[in-house]
Protein backbone atom coordinates (compact mmCIF):
# COMPACT_ATOMS: atom_id res chain seq x y z
CA UNK A 1 0.00 0.00 0.00
CA UNK A 2 2.85 2.52 1.36
CA UNK A 3 4.79 1.22 -1.92
CA UNK A 4 1.49 2.12 -4.23
CA UNK A 5 0.97 5.43 -2.65
CA UNK A 6 4.96 6.52 -3.25
CA UNK A 7 4.76 5.28 -6.63
CA UNK A 8 1.80 7.07 -7.11
CA UNK A 9 3.20 10.72 -5.38
CA UNK A 10 6.39 9.63 -7.79
CA UNK A 11 4.25 9.78 -10.83
CA UNK A 12 2.52 12.73 -9.84
CA UNK A 13 6.06 14.92 -9.31
CA UNK A 14 7.98 13.37 -12.76
CA UNK A 15 4.09 14.55 -14.32
CA UNK A 16 5.04 17.93 -13.02
CA UNK A 17 9.12 17.78 -13.35
CA UNK A 18 8.64 16.79 -17.42
CA UNK A 19 5.83 18.09 -18.63
CA UNK A 20 6.88 17.86 -22.26
CA UNK A 21 7.19 14.30 -22.39
CA UNK A 22 3.66 13.37 -22.25
CA UNK A 23 2.42 14.55 -25.18
CA UNK A 24 -1.28 15.85 -26.03
CA UNK A 25 -0.43 14.92 -29.88
CA UNK A 26 -0.61 11.53 -30.23
CA UNK A 27 -3.82 9.44 -30.47
CA UNK A 28 -4.71 5.48 -30.63
CA UNK A 29 -4.57 3.47 -33.90
CA UNK A 30 -5.55 0.24 -34.13
CA UNK A 31 -5.15 -1.98 -37.20
CA UNK A 32 -6.84 -5.47 -37.78
CA UNK A 33 -5.95 -7.57 -40.42
CA UNK A 34 -7.89 -9.86 -41.97
CA UNK A 35 -6.22 -12.69 -44.01
CA UNK A 36 -8.47 -13.76 -46.65
CA UNK A 37 -7.79 -16.51 -49.52
CA UNK A 38 -9.85 -17.00 -52.69
CA UNK A 39 -12.22 -14.17 -50.53
CA UNK A 40 -12.77 -16.47 -47.97
CA UNK A 41 -11.20 -15.91 -44.50
CA UNK A 42 -8.64 -18.51 -43.97
CA UNK A 43 -9.26 -21.20 -41.09
CA UNK A 44 -6.40 -23.28 -40.02
CA UNK A 45 -5.19 -26.30 -41.92
CA UNK A 46 -8.56 -27.54 -42.32
CA UNK A 47 -9.72 -25.46 -45.64
CA UNK A 48 -8.23 -26.17 -49.01
CA UNK A 49 -7.62 -23.29 -50.87
CA UNK A 50 -6.50 -22.41 -54.99
CA UNK A 51 -3.87 -20.23 -55.88
CA UNK A 52 -4.34 -18.14 -59.13
CA UNK A 53 -2.32 -20.95 -60.97
CA UNK A 54 -4.93 -22.98 -59.48
CA UNK A 55 -3.02 -25.63 -57.10
CA UNK A 56 -4.77 -26.33 -54.31
CA UNK A 57 -2.78 -25.54 -50.51
CA UNK A 58 -3.35 -25.50 -46.79
CA UNK A 59 -2.40 -22.66 -44.03
CA UNK A 60 -0.75 -23.83 -40.96
CA UNK A 61 1.43 -20.84 -40.40
CA UNK A 62 1.32 -17.26 -41.46
CA UNK A 63 3.21 -14.56 -39.45
CA UNK A 64 4.68 -11.11 -40.56
CA UNK A 65 6.43 -8.23 -39.57
CA UNK A 66 4.48 -4.90 -39.36
CA UNK A 67 6.63 -1.66 -38.63
CA UNK A 68 7.69 1.86 -38.98
CA UNK A 69 3.70 2.49 -39.15
CA UNK A 70 2.26 5.85 -40.08
CA UNK A 71 1.85 8.31 -43.05
CA UNK A 72 5.51 9.58 -43.77
CA UNK A 73 6.93 9.15 -40.27
CA UNK A 74 8.47 5.93 -39.45
CA UNK A 75 8.40 5.01 -35.94
CA UNK A 76 9.98 2.76 -34.36
CA UNK A 77 7.18 0.43 -33.26
CA UNK A 78 7.83 -3.37 -34.43
CA UNK A 79 4.73 -5.94 -35.03
CA UNK A 80 4.15 -9.56 -35.51
CA UNK A 81 0.83 -10.50 -36.95
CA UNK A 82 -0.44 -13.75 -36.39
CA UNK A 83 -3.46 -14.64 -38.28
CA UNK A 84 -4.07 -17.42 -36.08
CA UNK A 85 -2.99 -15.58 -32.80
CA UNK A 86 -2.56 -11.52 -32.41
CA UNK A 87 -4.18 -10.22 -35.48
CA UNK A 88 -4.90 -6.47 -33.98
CA UNK A 89 -2.38 -4.36 -32.98
CA UNK A 90 -2.74 -1.16 -31.11
CA UNK A 91 -0.34 1.88 -31.65
CA UNK A 92 0.11 5.86 -30.78
CA UNK A 93 0.22 7.84 -34.28
CA UNK A 94 1.13 11.64 -34.07
CA UNK A 95 -2.58 13.48 -33.78
CA UNK A 96 -3.62 14.31 -37.19
CA UNK A 97 -5.90 13.75 -40.26
CA UNK A 98 -4.59 11.00 -42.58
CA UNK A 99 -5.32 10.20 -46.35
CA UNK A 100 -3.21 7.51 -46.15
CA UNK A 101 -1.75 4.40 -44.18
CA UNK A 102 2.01 3.29 -44.74
CA UNK A 103 4.20 0.54 -42.82
CA UNK A 104 6.67 -0.98 -43.79
CA UNK A 105 6.12 -5.09 -44.12
CA UNK A 106 9.46 -6.07 -42.73
CA UNK A 107 11.90 -5.02 -40.31
CA UNK A 108 14.55 -2.13 -40.82
CA UNK A 109 17.96 -3.58 -41.83
CA UNK A 110 20.09 -2.33 -39.34
CA UNK A 111 17.61 -4.07 -36.66
CA UNK A 112 18.75 -7.29 -38.42
CA UNK A 113 22.11 -7.25 -37.65
CA UNK A 114 22.57 -5.17 -34.37
CA UNK A 115 22.38 -8.28 -32.04
CA UNK A 116 20.16 -10.00 -29.80
CA UNK A 117 16.73 -7.92 -30.01
CA UNK A 118 13.80 -8.15 -27.53
CA UNK A 119 10.04 -7.80 -27.66
CA UNK A 120 8.71 -8.73 -31.35
CA UNK A 121 11.34 -9.11 -32.50
CA UNK A 122 12.60 -12.05 -29.42
CA UNK A 123 14.39 -14.64 -31.50
CA UNK A 124 11.85 -16.72 -29.37
CA UNK A 125 9.39 -15.89 -31.78
CA UNK A 126 10.84 -18.11 -34.50
CA UNK A 127 11.01 -15.33 -37.13
CA UNK A 128 15.15 -15.32 -36.97
CA UNK A 129 17.65 -17.23 -38.74
CA UNK A 130 19.89 -19.00 -36.76
CA UNK A 131 22.36 -20.19 -39.72
CA UNK A 132 22.18 -17.16 -41.95
CA UNK A 133 21.03 -13.79 -39.46
CA UNK A 134 18.39 -12.20 -40.39
CA UNK A 135 15.16 -11.90 -39.65
CA UNK A 136 12.31 -13.87 -41.74
CA UNK A 137 10.24 -10.70 -42.77
CA UNK A 138 7.39 -13.32 -43.86
CA UNK A 139 6.17 -16.61 -42.82
CA UNK A 140 3.50 -18.93 -44.86
CA UNK A 141 3.61 -22.49 -43.90
CA UNK A 142 1.15 -25.23 -44.96
CA UNK A 143 1.02 -28.21 -47.26
CA UNK A 144 -0.10 -29.00 -51.21
CA UNK A 145 -0.55 -31.74 -53.26
CA UNK A 146 1.55 -29.68 -55.57
CA UNK A 147 4.25 -29.89 -53.28
CA UNK A 148 7.08 -32.35 -53.78
CA UNK A 149 8.76 -31.45 -50.77
CA UNK A 150 8.83 -33.47 -47.71
CA UNK A 151 5.09 -33.78 -46.08
CA UNK A 152 4.14 -32.33 -49.43
CA UNK A 153 5.40 -29.23 -47.31
CA UNK A 154 4.86 -25.58 -48.64
CA UNK A 155 7.51 -23.39 -46.28
CA UNK A 156 7.99 -19.56 -47.44
CA UNK A 157 10.28 -17.81 -45.05
CA UNK A 158 10.81 -14.11 -47.07
CA UNK A 159 13.63 -12.84 -45.83
CA UNK A 160 16.79 -10.89 -46.42
CA UNK A 161 17.83 -7.39 -45.75
CA UNK A 162 21.17 -6.51 -47.57
CA UNK A 163 20.94 -4.74 -51.12
CA UNK A 164 19.12 -6.46 -53.79
CA UNK A 165 18.03 -9.36 -51.75
CA UNK A 166 15.90 -6.91 -49.57
CA UNK A 167 12.74 -8.31 -48.92
CA UNK A 168 11.07 -5.52 -46.68
CA UNK A 169 8.42 -3.42 -48.76
CA UNK A 170 6.98 -0.49 -47.93
CA UNK A 171 2.91 -0.43 -48.07
CA UNK A 172 0.86 2.41 -48.48
CA UNK A 173 -2.67 1.82 -48.51
CA UNK A 174 -5.57 4.72 -49.69
CA UNK A 175 -8.26 5.31 -47.21
CA UNK A 176 -11.84 4.94 -48.11
CA UNK A 177 -12.19 8.43 -45.59
CA UNK A 178 -10.62 10.55 -43.55
CA UNK A 179 -8.96 8.81 -40.72
CA UNK A 180 -8.92 11.21 -38.04
CA UNK A 181 -6.69 10.25 -34.96
CA UNK A 182 -6.81 12.16 -32.05
CA UNK A 183 -7.30 11.97 -28.20
CA UNK A 184 -10.90 11.52 -27.78
CA UNK A 185 -11.79 8.12 -29.75
CA UNK A 186 -9.70 5.49 -31.08
CA UNK A 187 -10.25 4.06 -34.53
CA UNK A 188 -9.58 0.72 -36.24
CA UNK A 189 -8.56 0.29 -39.23
CA UNK A 190 -9.53 -2.83 -41.04
CA UNK A 191 -6.89 -4.33 -43.53
CA UNK A 192 -7.49 -6.93 -45.98
CA UNK A 193 -4.91 -9.40 -46.45
CA UNK A 194 -5.64 -11.41 -50.02
CA UNK A 195 -3.08 -14.62 -50.04
CA UNK A 196 -4.15 -15.06 -53.80
CA UNK A 197 -2.00 -11.81 -54.49
CA UNK A 198 0.91 -13.28 -52.60
CA UNK A 199 0.82 -16.29 -55.09
CA UNK A 200 0.55 -14.26 -57.89
CA UNK A 201 1.69 -15.63 -60.89
CA UNK A 202 3.97 -18.02 -58.29
CA UNK A 203 4.00 -22.09 -58.76
CA UNK A 204 3.86 -24.15 -55.69
CA UNK A 205 5.08 -27.04 -57.64
CA UNK A 206 7.82 -24.91 -59.11
CA UNK A 207 9.06 -23.20 -55.16
CA UNK A 208 7.09 -24.90 -53.20
CA UNK A 209 9.94 -24.41 -50.16
CA UNK A 210 11.58 -20.85 -49.61
CA UNK A 211 13.82 -20.30 -46.59
CA UNK A 212 16.87 -18.43 -47.43
CA UNK A 213 17.17 -14.51 -48.49
CA UNK A 214 17.65 -14.37 -52.89
CA UNK A 215 15.81 -14.05 -56.09
CA UNK A 216 12.90 -16.25 -55.29
CA UNK A 217 12.53 -14.73 -51.85
CA UNK A 218 13.29 -10.77 -53.55
CA UNK A 219 10.41 -11.97 -56.34
CA UNK A 220 7.80 -13.11 -53.14
CA UNK A 221 8.20 -9.66 -51.33
CA UNK A 222 7.38 -7.89 -54.61
CA UNK A 223 3.92 -9.34 -53.92
CA UNK A 224 3.60 -8.08 -50.58
CA UNK A 225 2.26 -4.43 -51.85
CA UNK A 226 -0.48 -6.14 -54.18
CA UNK A 227 -1.83 -7.76 -50.51
CA UNK A 228 -2.89 -5.49 -48.50
CA UNK A 229 -6.10 -2.88 -49.01
CA UNK A 230 -7.82 -1.31 -46.30
CA UNK A 231 -11.96 -2.18 -45.92
CA UNK A 232 -13.33 0.44 -43.17
CA UNK A 233 -12.14 2.20 -40.66
CA UNK A 234 -14.41 1.78 -37.50
CA UNK B 1 12.95 19.61 -6.99
CA UNK B 2 16.07 18.30 -7.52
CA UNK B 3 15.92 16.50 -3.64
CA UNK B 4 11.97 15.98 -4.54
CA UNK B 5 13.44 13.74 -7.29
CA UNK B 6 16.32 12.05 -6.00
CA UNK B 7 14.05 11.32 -3.13
CA UNK B 8 11.47 9.46 -5.21
CA UNK B 9 14.19 7.70 -7.32
CA UNK B 10 15.61 6.36 -3.89
CA UNK B 11 12.51 5.31 -2.64
CA UNK B 12 11.37 3.51 -5.94
CA UNK B 13 14.99 1.83 -5.84
CA UNK B 14 14.32 0.42 -2.40
CA UNK B 15 10.97 -0.25 -3.17
CA UNK B 16 11.85 -2.47 -6.20
CA UNK B 17 14.97 -4.25 -4.14
CA UNK B 18 13.76 -8.47 -4.37
CA UNK B 19 17.13 -9.43 -1.76
CA UNK B 20 19.41 -9.43 -3.33
CA UNK B 21 20.65 -5.66 -3.02
CA UNK B 22 20.72 -2.68 -5.52
CA UNK B 23 22.03 -3.41 -9.07
CA UNK B 24 25.78 -2.04 -9.32
CA UNK B 25 27.23 -3.58 -11.61
CA UNK B 26 30.62 -3.34 -12.01
CA UNK B 27 31.95 -1.44 -15.30
CA UNK B 28 34.65 -3.72 -17.24
CA UNK B 29 36.76 -2.28 -20.14
CA UNK B 30 37.89 -4.47 -23.14
CA UNK B 31 41.25 -3.99 -23.05
CA UNK B 32 43.10 -3.81 -26.29
CA UNK B 33 46.59 -5.01 -26.94
CA UNK B 34 49.38 -2.62 -27.53
CA UNK B 35 49.40 -2.07 -31.77
CA UNK B 36 46.37 -3.72 -32.11
CA UNK B 37 43.46 -2.27 -34.30
CA UNK B 38 40.37 -0.71 -32.36
CA UNK B 39 37.83 -3.62 -31.97
CA UNK B 40 34.62 -3.86 -33.80
CA UNK B 41 32.63 -1.32 -32.72
CA UNK B 42 29.23 -3.16 -32.80
CA UNK B 43 30.48 -5.97 -30.11
CA UNK B 44 29.72 -3.97 -27.25
CA UNK B 45 28.04 -0.61 -28.20
CA UNK B 46 24.43 -1.88 -26.94
CA UNK B 47 25.57 -4.48 -24.21
CA UNK B 48 27.82 -3.00 -21.32
CA UNK B 49 30.86 -5.20 -20.68
CA UNK B 50 30.48 -5.61 -16.65
CA UNK B 51 31.95 -8.13 -14.15
CA UNK B 52 28.64 -9.55 -13.40
CA UNK B 53 27.55 -9.72 -17.54
CA UNK B 54 30.94 -11.72 -17.79
CA UNK B 55 30.19 -14.01 -15.37
CA UNK B 56 26.74 -14.72 -16.19
CA UNK B 57 28.02 -15.45 -19.86
CA UNK B 58 31.17 -17.97 -18.12
CA UNK B 59 28.12 -19.74 -15.92
CA UNK B 60 25.94 -19.55 -19.55
CA UNK B 61 29.00 -21.54 -21.13
CA UNK B 62 29.83 -24.15 -19.23
CA UNK B 63 25.80 -24.38 -18.32
CA UNK B 64 24.72 -28.17 -19.72
CA UNK B 65 21.44 -27.04 -19.79
CA UNK B 66 21.62 -24.96 -22.69
CA UNK B 67 21.60 -28.43 -24.70
CA UNK B 68 18.99 -30.74 -24.70
CA UNK B 69 20.89 -33.61 -23.13
CA UNK B 70 21.75 -31.06 -20.25
CA UNK B 71 25.50 -32.28 -20.66
CA UNK B 72 26.45 -30.45 -23.89
CA UNK B 73 27.61 -27.01 -23.11
CA UNK B 74 29.25 -24.49 -25.02
CA UNK B 75 32.42 -25.43 -23.50
CA UNK B 76 32.53 -28.79 -24.39
CA UNK B 77 33.02 -28.00 -28.11
CA UNK B 78 35.24 -25.24 -27.35
CA UNK B 79 37.69 -26.24 -24.85
CA UNK B 80 40.06 -23.73 -23.22
CA UNK B 81 43.06 -25.97 -23.27
CA UNK B 82 42.57 -26.26 -27.11
CA UNK B 83 42.13 -22.62 -27.45
CA UNK B 84 38.13 -23.20 -27.33
CA UNK B 85 38.13 -25.53 -30.09
CA UNK B 86 37.90 -29.09 -29.90
CA UNK B 87 40.75 -30.61 -29.53
CA UNK B 88 41.94 -33.80 -31.75
CA UNK B 89 38.25 -33.60 -33.19
CA UNK B 90 38.02 -33.11 -36.87
CA UNK B 91 34.36 -32.60 -36.11
CA UNK B 92 32.90 -32.61 -32.91
CA UNK B 93 30.14 -34.19 -30.92
CA UNK B 94 26.32 -33.07 -30.29
CA UNK B 95 23.54 -34.53 -28.83
CA UNK B 96 22.52 -38.25 -29.19
CA UNK B 97 25.70 -39.12 -31.04
CA UNK B 98 25.66 -36.96 -33.88
CA UNK B 99 28.60 -35.54 -35.60
CA UNK B 100 28.58 -31.32 -36.51
CA UNK B 101 29.25 -30.60 -40.13
CA UNK B 102 32.26 -28.39 -39.74
CA UNK B 103 35.18 -27.95 -37.20
CA UNK B 104 34.77 -26.45 -34.37
CA UNK B 105 36.88 -22.99 -34.46
CA UNK B 106 38.38 -21.54 -32.07
CA UNK B 107 36.58 -19.09 -30.26
CA UNK B 108 39.78 -16.07 -29.87
CA UNK B 109 39.90 -12.30 -30.27
CA UNK B 110 36.17 -12.34 -31.48
CA UNK B 111 35.34 -9.14 -30.64
CA UNK B 112 37.41 -7.86 -33.75
CA UNK B 113 36.09 -10.25 -36.17
CA UNK B 114 33.18 -8.98 -38.13
CA UNK B 115 31.33 -12.19 -39.04
CA UNK B 116 31.38 -15.11 -37.57
CA UNK B 117 31.08 -19.21 -38.59
CA UNK B 118 33.19 -20.75 -41.41
CA UNK B 119 30.85 -19.14 -44.08
CA UNK B 120 30.36 -15.72 -42.18
CA UNK B 121 26.48 -16.34 -42.18
CA UNK B 122 26.34 -15.08 -38.56
CA UNK B 123 26.47 -11.06 -38.63
CA UNK B 124 26.57 -10.10 -34.85
CA UNK B 125 28.39 -12.01 -31.64
CA UNK B 126 24.97 -11.74 -29.78
CA UNK B 127 23.39 -13.99 -32.03
CA UNK B 128 26.00 -16.82 -32.60
CA UNK B 129 24.52 -18.99 -30.10
CA UNK B 130 21.46 -19.45 -31.89
CA UNK B 131 23.12 -21.34 -34.17
CA UNK B 132 24.91 -23.86 -32.15
CA UNK B 133 21.95 -24.01 -29.35
CA UNK B 134 19.03 -24.77 -31.71
CA UNK B 135 21.27 -27.43 -34.25
CA UNK B 136 19.67 -30.96 -33.83
CA UNK B 137 23.19 -31.90 -34.57
CA UNK B 138 24.55 -29.53 -31.84
CA UNK B 139 22.75 -28.82 -28.65
CA UNK B 140 19.34 -29.37 -29.85
CA UNK B 141 17.61 -27.23 -27.87
CA UNK B 142 15.35 -24.60 -27.74
CA UNK B 143 14.91 -20.95 -26.53
CA UNK B 144 11.65 -21.71 -24.51
CA UNK B 145 13.06 -24.97 -22.65
CA UNK B 146 16.32 -23.30 -22.17
CA UNK B 147 14.73 -20.54 -20.19
CA UNK B 148 12.25 -22.64 -18.38
CA UNK B 149 15.35 -24.83 -17.65
CA UNK B 150 17.40 -21.29 -16.06
CA UNK B 151 14.00 -20.18 -14.49
CA UNK B 152 14.24 -23.32 -12.28
CA UNK B 153 17.39 -23.68 -11.60
CA UNK B 154 17.50 -21.33 -8.14
CA UNK B 155 21.41 -20.63 -8.45
CA UNK B 156 20.46 -17.84 -11.51
CA UNK B 157 18.17 -15.25 -10.24
CA UNK B 158 21.63 -13.71 -8.26
CA UNK B 159 23.44 -13.76 -11.70
CA UNK B 160 20.63 -12.25 -13.87
CA UNK B 161 19.57 -9.53 -11.21
CA UNK B 162 23.58 -8.65 -10.72
CA UNK B 163 23.90 -8.41 -14.49
CA UNK B 164 20.89 -7.01 -15.89
CA UNK B 165 19.09 -5.33 -12.49
CA UNK B 166 16.24 -7.70 -11.68
CA UNK B 167 15.95 -11.57 -11.91
CA UNK B 168 14.10 -12.02 -15.07
CA UNK B 169 15.52 -14.23 -17.86
CA UNK B 170 14.84 -13.42 -21.34
CA UNK B 171 16.56 -14.53 -24.46
CA UNK B 172 18.25 -11.17 -25.01
CA UNK B 173 20.17 -11.13 -21.64
CA UNK B 174 20.59 -14.81 -22.05
CA UNK B 175 22.86 -13.94 -25.74
CA UNK B 176 24.04 -10.54 -24.41
CA UNK B 177 26.00 -11.81 -21.33
CA UNK B 178 27.04 -15.16 -23.89
CA UNK B 179 28.40 -12.53 -25.57
CA UNK B 180 30.39 -10.80 -23.11
CA UNK B 181 32.12 -13.85 -21.83
CA UNK B 182 32.98 -14.99 -25.32
CA UNK B 183 33.76 -11.52 -27.05
CA UNK B 184 36.45 -11.04 -23.71
CA UNK B 185 38.58 -14.25 -24.69
CA UNK B 186 41.55 -12.07 -25.81
CA UNK B 187 44.54 -13.52 -26.53
CA UNK B 188 47.81 -11.54 -27.15
CA UNK B 189 50.25 -12.92 -24.93
CA UNK B 190 52.19 -15.01 -27.02
CA UNK B 191 56.18 -15.90 -27.75
CA UNK B 192 55.19 -13.98 -31.01
CA UNK B 193 53.32 -10.83 -28.92
CA UNK B 194 56.17 -10.52 -26.30
CA UNK B 195 58.99 -10.68 -29.21
CA UNK B 196 56.92 -7.65 -30.87
CA UNK B 197 56.68 -6.03 -27.50
CA UNK B 198 60.75 -6.41 -27.40
CA UNK B 199 60.50 -8.31 -23.93
CA UNK B 200 62.01 -11.08 -25.32
CA UNK B 201 64.15 -12.52 -29.01
CA UNK B 202 62.90 -15.17 -31.49
CA UNK B 203 64.88 -17.98 -31.95
CA UNK B 204 67.41 -17.89 -35.44
CA UNK B 205 64.73 -20.45 -36.73
CA UNK B 206 61.76 -18.69 -35.63
CA UNK B 207 63.00 -15.45 -37.24
CA UNK B 208 63.28 -17.44 -40.33
CA UNK B 209 59.82 -18.81 -40.36
CA UNK B 210 58.50 -15.47 -39.47
CA UNK B 211 60.13 -14.16 -42.88
CA UNK B 212 58.22 -17.13 -44.01
CA UNK B 213 55.21 -16.29 -42.97
CA UNK B 214 55.34 -12.46 -44.09
CA UNK B 215 55.94 -13.69 -47.16
CA UNK B 216 53.73 -16.25 -47.70
CA UNK B 217 50.94 -15.94 -45.57
CA UNK B 218 50.45 -12.86 -44.27
CA UNK B 219 47.73 -11.36 -46.71
CA UNK B 220 45.24 -13.28 -45.63
CA UNK B 221 46.51 -13.97 -41.73
CA UNK B 222 47.43 -10.50 -40.81
CA UNK B 223 49.03 -9.39 -38.02
CA UNK B 224 48.17 -8.18 -35.30
CA UNK B 225 45.03 -10.64 -35.52
CA UNK B 226 46.24 -13.46 -38.11
CA UNK B 227 43.42 -13.13 -39.92
CA UNK B 228 41.73 -10.39 -42.65
CA UNK B 229 38.31 -11.46 -41.52
CA UNK B 230 37.79 -12.36 -45.44
CA UNK B 231 36.21 -15.32 -47.35
CA UNK B 232 38.61 -17.60 -49.82
CA UNK B 233 38.73 -20.67 -51.68
CA UNK B 234 42.39 -22.05 -50.77
CA UNK B 235 41.95 -25.35 -53.06
CA UNK B 236 40.40 -27.77 -51.49
CA UNK B 237 38.23 -30.28 -52.89
CA UNK B 238 34.85 -30.20 -52.41
CA UNK B 239 34.15 -32.42 -49.17
CA UNK B 240 31.98 -35.29 -48.92
CA UNK B 241 29.08 -32.98 -47.18
CA UNK B 242 29.21 -30.77 -49.95
CA UNK B 243 30.05 -27.78 -48.39
CA UNK B 244 30.02 -24.78 -50.98
CA UNK B 245 31.25 -22.31 -47.93
CA UNK B 246 30.18 -18.75 -48.43
CA UNK B 247 27.78 -19.72 -51.16
CA UNK B 248 25.19 -20.96 -49.08
CA UNK B 249 24.75 -17.57 -47.35
CA UNK B 250 25.48 -15.00 -50.26
CA UNK B 251 24.19 -17.39 -53.00
CA UNK B 252 26.64 -16.16 -55.63
CA UNK B 253 28.77 -19.21 -57.63
CA UNK B 254 31.70 -16.67 -57.52
CA UNK B 255 31.71 -17.36 -53.34
CA UNK B 256 31.82 -21.01 -54.32
CA UNK B 257 34.14 -23.21 -51.71
CA UNK B 258 35.04 -19.16 -50.17
CA UNK B 259 35.77 -20.20 -46.03
CA UNK B 260 36.39 -17.56 -43.67
CA UNK B 261 40.25 -17.09 -43.21
CA UNK B 262 41.04 -18.13 -39.25
CA UNK B 263 43.06 -16.70 -37.35
CA UNK B 264 46.78 -18.67 -36.63
CA UNK B 265 47.05 -17.46 -32.83
CA UNK B 266 46.94 -20.93 -30.65
CA UNK B 267 47.16 -22.47 -34.01
CA UNK B 268 49.26 -25.37 -32.12
CA UNK B 269 46.25 -26.11 -30.00
CA UNK B 270 43.26 -25.45 -32.43
CA UNK B 271 44.10 -28.75 -34.22
CA UNK B 272 42.55 -30.51 -36.85
CA UNK B 273 42.76 -27.89 -39.44
CA UNK B 274 40.34 -26.64 -42.19
CA UNK B 275 36.57 -25.95 -42.69
CA UNK B 276 36.70 -30.14 -41.76
CA UNK B 277 39.47 -30.76 -39.69
CA UNK B 278 40.66 -32.46 -42.54
CA UNK B 279 44.26 -31.64 -41.75
CA UNK B 280 45.33 -33.12 -38.56
CA UNK B 281 49.05 -31.79 -38.18
CA UNK B 282 50.46 -28.10 -39.53
CA UNK B 283 52.83 -30.18 -41.86
CA UNK B 284 50.05 -31.82 -43.77
CA UNK B 285 48.56 -27.56 -44.07
CA UNK B 286 51.39 -26.35 -45.21
CA UNK B 287 51.98 -30.04 -47.74
CA UNK B 288 48.36 -28.58 -49.04
CA UNK B 289 49.67 -25.07 -50.34
CA UNK B 290 52.61 -26.50 -51.82
CA UNK B 291 51.47 -29.15 -53.32
CA UNK B 292 47.40 -30.17 -52.62
CA UNK B 293 45.89 -26.98 -54.46
CA UNK B 294 42.92 -27.98 -56.86
CA UNK B 295 44.22 -25.59 -59.87
CA UNK B 296 41.27 -26.11 -61.97
CA UNK B 297 38.51 -24.33 -59.70
CA UNK B 298 37.11 -21.28 -61.02
CA UNK B 299 36.96 -19.32 -57.57
CA UNK B 300 40.71 -20.57 -56.26
CA UNK B 301 42.18 -17.55 -54.65
CA UNK B 302 44.72 -15.30 -56.87
CA UNK B 303 47.14 -15.16 -54.60
CA UNK B 304 46.97 -19.11 -54.67
CA UNK B 305 47.51 -19.40 -58.41
CA UNK B 306 51.15 -20.28 -58.51
CA UNK B 307 52.54 -22.50 -56.11
CA UNK B 308 54.13 -22.07 -52.78
CA UNK B 309 57.72 -23.48 -52.84
CA UNK B 310 59.30 -24.61 -49.12
CA UNK B 311 62.02 -27.15 -48.73
CA UNK B 312 61.38 -29.60 -45.19
CA UNK B 313 63.68 -27.35 -44.23
CA UNK B 314 61.75 -24.25 -44.28
CA UNK B 315 58.23 -26.20 -43.81
CA UNK B 316 59.59 -26.60 -40.11
CA UNK B 317 61.12 -23.06 -39.66
CA UNK B 318 57.46 -22.22 -40.71
CA UNK B 319 55.81 -24.81 -38.12
CA UNK B 320 58.14 -23.35 -35.41
CA UNK B 321 57.23 -19.45 -35.98
CA UNK B 322 53.44 -21.08 -35.68
CA UNK B 323 54.34 -22.17 -32.15
CA UNK B 324 55.66 -18.65 -31.26
CA UNK B 325 51.67 -17.83 -31.09
CA UNK B 326 50.31 -20.41 -28.71
CA UNK B 327 49.43 -18.21 -25.68
CA UNK B 328 49.35 -20.48 -22.68
CA UNK B 329 48.13 -17.90 -20.53
CA UNK B 330 44.99 -17.59 -22.61
CA UNK B 331 44.42 -21.02 -22.33
CA UNK B 332 45.02 -21.71 -19.06
CA UNK B 333 43.86 -18.75 -17.70
CA UNK B 334 41.29 -18.98 -14.66
CA UNK B 335 39.44 -16.14 -15.42
CA UNK B 336 37.86 -17.86 -18.58
CA UNK B 337 37.88 -21.16 -17.10
CA UNK B 338 34.28 -22.42 -15.45
CA UNK B 339 33.60 -20.46 -12.33
CA UNK B 340 32.95 -24.13 -10.41
CA UNK B 341 34.67 -27.73 -10.84
CA UNK B 342 32.43 -29.10 -13.84
CA UNK B 343 30.18 -32.40 -12.31
CA UNK B 344 30.80 -34.87 -14.83
CA UNK B 345 27.49 -37.11 -15.42
CA UNK B 346 27.72 -40.24 -15.77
Amino acid sequence: MIKRILLQAFAIVAICALPGKLTAQNGKLILKFVHLANEKKIIRNDSVYSTPNGEPYTISKLRYYVSEIGSGKPSRNIFLVDAFGPDSIEMKLPAGHYQQLSFLLGVDSLLNCSGAQDGALDPLKDMFWTWNSGYVMFKLEGKSDSSHADLNRIEQHIGGYKGENKTMRRITLNLPEKLVIDQKKTHTVVIEVDLDKYWNKASISANPVIVIPGTLAKRAADNFPLMFRVKSIL
Amino acid sequence: MTLVVALMAALLGAAKDDGFGPYKPTPLKLSIPKGWPKPNSDIFAKNKLTEEGFELGRKLFYDGNLSKDGATSCGSCHQQFAAFSTYDHDLSHGINNTFTDRNAPSLVNLAWMTSYHWDGGINHIEVQPLSPITAHNEMGETLENIIAKLNADSSYSRYFKAAFGDKAITSQRILKALAQFTGSLISSNSRYDQWKNGTLKFTPVEESGYALYKANCSSCHREPLFTDNSFHNNGLPLNRFGDAGRQRITGLSSDSLKFKVPSLRNVQYSVPYMHDGRFNDLDKVITHYTSGINYLQPTLDSILQKPIVFTERQKLELIYFLYTLTDTSFTKNKRFAPAQPITIKH
